[in-house]
């Protein structure tokens, strides 16, 4: 390897430098908050060693449940992201009429700010007078009209698929870029050899996809892991408790005045998000064969 | 020498754009949360404006948001002037620490005219934060429509199984009882801390008990009660089918247009239906007291949304003339005439505008109580979290004894973290 073709290490200086300030260390004074009992309604901070980590997860709480609809937040939005994202992928990149055109439409939602769309399907999912329910009576699947965002049982299923909706045009534009640079001649060959559309897809395509389905799922669990504004704008936790995910948690604590339980809640994400980012990246690394 | 003077001249030009900049744009910043600020006090802040060349912006926070937005600008010193809050005495310390984060208007010509009672929940240490906004002699109470009682032969129910009678009937009849809002957050729970005056009517002492930590909400039969009557309200459809959808800015529409028959809302709600639908006459709304566990007592709240400023404001002097151009006597008297809801205001200069309606409604109730998120401490900071609590109930979440001991939890945190003594 020719060594002048490396840039200077100082090159990376700068950038350190503000990742450190901006990032590392916040990070670092949220992980001291958590040790003490930090709030609105006192001048004076204590030291109180792991009481608000023993609060995070005391049965006491809402806590774990929230950590609990995180991760199931992630694990679904992730899978089924990627499967519709794959899905219309593979469909977009065949012979289809006005081709360019459905990757827009599918991929539109994804511009949207969250907040945005969270006000559009709050309106369309509004039991009485929403779109959805509207179309279902109007064509007389009344039994099919339910109150999407605010029976606790079904207003979670009714966040992800929005979050889904939003998000599945977005990886299904980096897939098709995954599978346009897979060689036409694969195909060719397998056309001769008489393989099958599907035998296609699951001998050629879907090991080709898997580097680029790799760098999606990262992008899924991370923006799961940090799920927010989609919540907040939808059911703002509710009701009741019962989409309640962490960021919310966090948000909510602040607004009470609980800074140190806040930032406690945000160190334990953090310290998710950097073990899950460990794995996943190790992962991706030795599948360029180098080690970390 | 060209090229400097230049320089100079376009340097002097910038700091002339920014000195008249400066002088003609002082702009204060009003935050509060949505029906706090009121179209006759957007007219005042337009004729403010007029007068003194200073511009009100208002800011205007979804109820569900307010609190948490307001905690968090306070903490990080946001750009603000003024802020509303609900006042409090025990609330104005522990949660918005107004001796900190807010200017002592005692000096304030208009502050000896603050209503006495009013004065005392916006006061620490003798020292005035805050500037009542609302109408605090008005009750939530459950407004009914007199048409659809007399066409049902109804009567105004004096305790829960005459209530039940009469949402049975009218549900028969095809209507919806109640119309209750749980979408907004802030409106269902009242149905519990306004009836602090039943609980303390069927338990004395509840009140002063809970204060000094010597017995909890869980620990209140009357407590586990009323949760359970506003469940079974809920449950036996009372409050019809999209309850948890239903925002309250919709009760005028939903009561004018026969959809329901019932709402709690306050003395002001009459006019304000009126105004909204001037074919129904305000005389065609009476009002009852909330009768879970057969309350009769009249739910006074001395407290309501209040103007503070910010103690970090750059703007301090423009907030304070802006304070005192709306306790002017006529200022005050243009709110009272032009807010449908207001009958009066706290101001000792006000004259209230009562109709006979409601006069008549405050004298059928001559046993007064305080309500709970003024009376009990560290109540009204978690009032949206009891709202969702109560949510939790309804949805068959969590039982009403859960939800009690999830609010003695939340106020043991904020007593402990002010370090209250009674805690500590």
């Amino acid at each position: 390897m020719n060594k002048n073709r490396i840039y200077p290490t100082r090159f990376v200086f700068g950038a350190l430098l503000l990742y450190s300030v901006l990032f590392v260390l916040p990070s670092v004074m949220g992980l001291g908050y958590s040790f003490t009992d930090w709030s609105v309604y006192s001048d004076s901070i204590h030291f109180v060693g792991l009481q608000n980590f023993a609060t995070a997860f005391s049965a006491d709480y809402n806590y774990t449940r929230m950590l609990v609809n995180t991760l199931r937040f992630t694990l679904v939005t992730t899978v089924v992201k990627n499967a519709v994202g794959l899905a219309l992928a593979v469909l977009l990149t065949k012979q289809v009429k006005l081709l360019n055109f459905h990757r827009a439409v599918m991929y539109l939602p994804c511009v949207l700010s969250a907040l945005i769309v969270g006000m559009i399907f709050k309106s369309v999912l509004n039991p009485k007078i929403g779109l959805l329910n509207t179309f279902l009576r109007g064509m007389g699947l009344n039994f099919l009209a339910s109150n999407w965002l605010t029976d606790s049982k079904i207003a979670f299923r009714s966040v992800m698929v929005v979050d889904i909706w939003k998000g599945m045009g977005y990886i299904m534009t980096i897939l098709i870029a995954g599978i346009m640079s897979i060689p036409q001649t694969y195909y060719e060959a397998a056309s001769i050899d008489g393989g099958s559309a599907w035998q296609c897809f699951r001998h050629i395509t879907l090991p080709l996809l898997v580097p680029t389905l790799t760098v999606t799922t990262v992008l899924n669990v991370i923006y799961g892991l940090k799920v927010f504004d989609m919540v907040y704008s939808l059911t703002n936790g509710g009701p009741g408790f019962a989409t309640e995910v962490m960021y919310t948690g966090v948000y909510k604590e602040f607004g009470l005045g609980r800074y140190a339980v806040g930032t406690t809640l945000s160190t334990i994400m953090t310290l998710v998000m950097l073990v899950a980012g460990f794995f996943m990246i190790r992962h991706m690394v030795k599948g360029d064969g180098q080690e970390i | 020498m060209k090229k400097i003077l230049a320089l100079a001249l376009a340097l002097m030009m910038l700091l002339g754009i920014a000195a008249v900049v400066h002088a003609e744009d002082v702009e204060i910043t009003y935050m509060a949360s949505q029906d706090w600020v009121q179209d006759a006090e957007i007219a005042l802040a337009d004729k403010f404006t007029e007068k003194t060349g200073i511009t009100v912006d208002f800011q205007i926070i979804p109820a569900d948001q307010y609190t948490t937005v307001l905690m968090t600008k306070l903490q990080t010193g946001e750009d603000l002037d003024l802020f509303g809050s609900q006042a409090g005495k025990s609330d104005i310390v522990t949660q918005l620490n107004v001796e900190k984060n807010a200017v002592d208007l005692s000096g304030e010509a208009w502050a000896a005219t603050v209503d006495p009672l009013a004065a005392a929940e916006t006061s620490v240490n003798g020292k005035l934060y805050g500037q009542p906004a609302q109408d605090v002699s008005s009750v939530w109470a459950v407004a009914y429509n007199k048409k659809v009682f007399e066409k049902l032969n109804l009567s105004v129910p004096t305790n829960y199984e005459e209530f039940k009678a009469v949402c049975e009937a009218i549900k028969a009849d095809g209507m919806t009882p109640v119309y209750e809002a749980v979408a907004d957050g802030w409106h269902h729970q009242l149905w519990f801390c306004e009836m602090g005056v039943a609980i303390e009517h069927a338990e004395p002492g509840t009140a002063e008990k809970l204060n000094n930590n010597t017995m909890k909400f869980a620990d209140s039969a009357a407590a586990k009660q009323l949760v359970e009557q506003i469940k079974e309200m809920a449950d036996l459809g009372y409050w019809g089918d999209n309850y948890m959808a239903n925002e309250y800015n919709d009760a005028a529409k939903a009561i004018a247009e026969g959809e329901c028959a019932m709402t709690v809302a306050n003395q002001g709600f009459p006019a304000d239906l009126n105004a909204q639908y001037p074919d129904f006459p305000a005389e065609d709304i009476g009002f009852f007291v909330m009768p879970l566990l057969d309350n009769q007592v009249l739910n006074m709240n001395p407290v309501g949304p209040t103007r503070f400023i910010y103690s970090g404001s750059a703007n301090i002097d423009a907030a304070k003339q802006y304070l005192a151009f709306l306790a002017e006597p006529e200022n005050i008297q243009y709110q009272i005439e032009k807010v449908s809801k207001f009958n009066t205001l706290p101001f000792t200069t006000a004259k209230d505008a009562y109709s006979p309606e409601i006069s008549a409604f405050y004298a059928a109730y001559p046993e007064h109580g305080t309500v709970y998120q003024t009376s009990v401490n560290y109540v009204n900071p978690q009032w949206m979290e009891i709202g969702k609590e109560l949510v939790a109930v309804l949805q068959g979440d969590q039982s009403a004894d859960d939800m009690l001991k999830n609010i003695d939890r939340n106020r043991a945190d904020q007593a402990t973290a002010a370090k209250d003594p009674a805690w500590n």
